[in-house]
């Protein structure tokens, strides 16, 4: 009887269906897409920041990822993606990840701007130790946390604690057939450099009276750009949208004073916003060089003093920071004493100057005033910070918050009355009061503005960039004469190389191991044999169903 | 997920088509050109439907809103009467004898379906990198559906012949209304008794055997008589 079924089962196959399938699926298997299926979670993800500084590789060197998705304990090699919170990865994880595993995924905390001091810092130090350590050559992204995402961790976090844990082989077998996994892919190209490089930095100026050339120059500067291990997620609101706001703000202020006659100063105010200034202030470099060893004369020659903004609203101490102490009736001590003063009468913190000479040896300069410096500029930084290897200047942990604004209100107040008692010399009344005091609101619309928008160096790199185009409208508005010049880096020999893919989707996918397949199909022939036995022997089931019928007529 | 499960859920769905085809003795008298004229009375069927449905009802883009509009959707099954009346077409339209003319109207038609509704869905969805068991339970739905549709046949068989006995007319004629309601009641029930899918299909299959067992044996009676071996 099994011989007689085998039998048909061959006959099954006999037939001509086998030989449809072989002609039909090919064809269809070409004419299909690639991938027809939407994946059940995307979340855009943020790519770890990727460039080359004077030739040296920084950051992730990698961008695709296809690989099975992991917990931090459950991962071994590099075919498994790792997983993990950003406060679970410590920096010794984060170096064996970086050697060991295929690539890495960081879901960033719930709520970004409440976290706890401990938290905060350990995000910042581990955000330090990838962006210092040597270049990563696994992908690596930040994903923003979701509820989803929460799920995927959770599932994966229980599942995979297998084959050693498990009790017993069956137990184990069974763990290793049902265990749902999830499939991480990332389907971008290689991270490719960036070819239409234009960094853009602005400069406009403020005439004084009398000639032109003669009278002393004034410079303020502050770079735009912020810096963070994700670009895409590098707000910088301290560092340096506060910078940007205050320089917008004494512009404001100043154009009022200049657009009089009869209180135009005899002093030339120039305002310079120059571009990544994270990156070793390149933007300040090339604008000195264009300037100083252009063939026509400069506007900065000059200059009386140049004053950098930088991360102008952490904290409630001011710092000026120079290269060397300012001597004596310098404008630089002038400016100091202006500025002890101000802050005295407006009772805030003293404005304490920091030595620092400058380390050439260094790979980055500390403070942006020593590009000035070492083209023998007076030069100085205010800064609210004492040491420029804070780490807040480069975390993405630096996002707006509601104290920032109160901050930089109080020292754009100082630095701008010390300015301006500064350059008319007087030093009793209060000059920016009443009408022409310095404005909040203008102050935090600039600063929410800036902090809103991702303005990593590389993301600005475009000619029509809409963030520095606003720049330039904004500074237009108090300023006449708005000149951008371009820092194109040198085709052969770059000083700095950006990487595209900054931003990316990530897909995961619900897979099941192929074994289950197997078991897969052994239940559905199982199945398919039990049917194929019922149909078979319908017969009998049709009999009995008519002796039913017959008993109950004849009953 | 692969083209190997693509090839699980293909087999799941087609090859139980394949062996009631083959061992019901269909392929015996050589009905497979029949079950196909089934199969295009189907797809005429479902066209007709598909233009009653919408100039009757053209609100049913709009799905997504809240709440269960018993009385619009107990209007919209009302148009899978037009099933029966297409079933009925079937078999008085294509000659056949004894038991292979249901078979033939119920195979045709249910496997008409299966091909129109059922292989473009798996092809999307099953060969994915995404695992879901939505395919499998799709696969099997479409088993359920097949005995679904014979028994659905063999009913309106049995409301066209007059040698019915008087007593079992009103169970076939309820049956019938049953089967055209069955769908709305049962995604009533599932909403209802926030079943999942898996329970929604061991349910199905549960009501569907039942329907099956008495018009087989209602079936096996009046054959009986009528002298169909």
């Amino acid at each position: 009887m099994w011989l007689e079924e085998c039998d048909s089962f061959a006959e099954l196959c006999r037939g001509y269906l086998p030989y449809y399938l072989l002609i039909v699926l090919p064809i269809f298997i070409i004419i299909s897409p690639v991938n027809p299926v939407a994946a059940s979670h995307e979340f855009p993800v943020y790519r770890m920041h990727q460039y080359d500084l004077h030739g040296v590789p920084h950051g992730c060197r990698s961008a695709p990822i296809s690989l099975e998705a992991r917990s931090l304990t459950g991962w071994s090699t590099s075919r498994h993606c790792v997983v993990a919170k950003a406060l679970d990865v410590t920096s010794s994880v984060f170096k064996s990840i970086k050697s060991k595993a295929g690539a890495l995924v960081i879901v960033l905390p719930e709520k970004m701007n409440e976290l706890t001091a401990e938290e905060r810092e350990h995000i910042i130090n581990l955000e330090a130790y990838m962006m210092y350590e040597s270049e990563t050559m696994i992908p690596v992204y930040f994903a923003l946390w979701h509820p989803d995402l929460q799920t995927i961790l959770d599932d994966i976090a229980d599942g995979f604690i297998t084959d050693e844990k498990a009790g017993s082989a069956a137990e184990a077998m069974y763990n290793s057939i049902s265990a749902s996994g999830y499939q991480v892919v990332v389907a971008t190209g290689q991270a490719l450099p960036k070819t239409d490089v234009k960094v853009a930095t602005l400069y406009g100026k403020l005439t004084g009276t009398g000639a032109e050339e003669k009278l002393p120059t004034i410079a303020i500067v502050t770079h735009y750009d912020s810096a963070g291990v994700a670009p895409e997620l590098s707000f910088g609101a301290d560092s340096n949208a506060s910078g940007i706001a205050m320089l917008l703000e004494i512009a404001r202020l100043f154009s009022a004073l200049y657009s009089t006659g009869r209180s135009r100063p005899q002093y030339n105010l120039v305002f310079i916003a120059t571009g990544a200034g994270k990156l070793n202030y390149q933007g300040s470099k090339k604008w000195l060089e264009d300037q100083l060893d252009g063939l026509e004369g400069s506007i900065i020659q000059d200059a009386a003093y140049v004053i950098c903004l930088d991360t102008v609203s952490a904290s409630d101490n001011l710092f000026m920071h120079v290269s060397k102490p300012p001597k004596e009736n310098s404008s630089g001590s002038l400016f100091h004493k202006e500025l002890m003063i101000v802050s005295k009468s407006l009772n805030t913190n003293n404005v304490t100057i920091v030595h620092k000479k400058i380390n050439l040896a260094e790979e980055t300069l500390a403070w942006e005033h020593e590009r000035y410096s070492i083209r023998r500029l007076p030069a100085a930084t205010l800064s609210t910070l004492e040491n420029h290897e804070n780490p807040i200047r480069t975390t993405i942990l630096d996002i707006a918050n509601h104290e920032q604004v109160d901050t930089l209100y109080k020292h754009t107040q100082v630095v701008s009355e010390a300015l301006a008692r500064h350059i008319y010399n007087l030093s009793s009344s209060q000059i920016f009061a009443g009408p022409l005091d310095v404005s909040k609101e203008s102050l935090s619309l600039w600063f929410n503005y800036f902090a809103s928008q991702p303005r990593a160096a590389s993301l600005l790199t475009d000619k029509y960039n809409l963030l520095v185009g606003t720049l330039k409208e904004a500074m237009a508005r108090y300023l006449g004469d708005i000149k951008v010049t371009f820092h194109i880096p040198d085709k052969r020999d770059p000083e700095f190389v950006f990487y595209d893919v900054a931003k990316a989707t990530l897909n995961v996918y619900s897979v099941k191991p192929a074994v289950f397949d197997l078991f897969l199909t052994i239940g559905i022939v199982l199945y398919l044999g039990i049917l194929y036995m019922i149909v078979h022997n319908f017969s009998h089931v049709y009999s009995l169903a008519t002796k039913l019928s017959a008993k109950n007529k004849t009953s | 997920m692969t083209l190997y499960h693509f090839g699980n859920c293909l087999a799941l769905v087609y090859v139980p088509y394949y062996l009631t085809y083959k061992y019901s003795g269909l392929s015996e008298y050589g009905a497979f050109w029949k079950c196909i004229q089934a199969g295009g009375i189907y797809i005429f069927t479902q066209l007709v439907k598909m233009l009653a449905l919408a100039t009757f009802f053209p609100t049913a883009d709009n799905v997504g809103e809240e709440g269960f509009d018993v009385f619009g959707e107990f209007l919209k099954s009302s148009i899978d009467l037009a099933d029966l009346a297409g079933i009925l077409l079937v078999l008085n339209g294509i000659p056949g004898k004894g038991h292979a003319k249901v078979l033939t109207a119920g195979i045709g038609w249910a496997g008409a379906e299966v091909l129109l509704t059922r292989f473009l869905l798996l092809w999307v969805g099953a060969r994915g990198a995404e695992f879901d068991w939505k395919y499998i339970q799709k696969s099997l739905e479409s088993n359920i559906n097949l005995v679904q549709h014979i028994t659905t046949a063999t009913l309106v068989w049995l409301w066209s012949r007059h040698d019915l006995r008087r007593g079992l007319v009103p169970v076939v004629i309820g049956m019938l209304v049953l089967t055209v309601y069955r769908p709305l009641i049962l995604d009533f029930l599932t909403s209802f008794l926030l079943a999942g899918p898996w329970s929604t299909l061991i349910i199905k299959a549960v009501t569907t055997f039942f329907m099956g067992a008495t018009t087989l044996h209602i079936y096996a009676g009046l054959a009986h008589s009528i002298g169909i071996f």
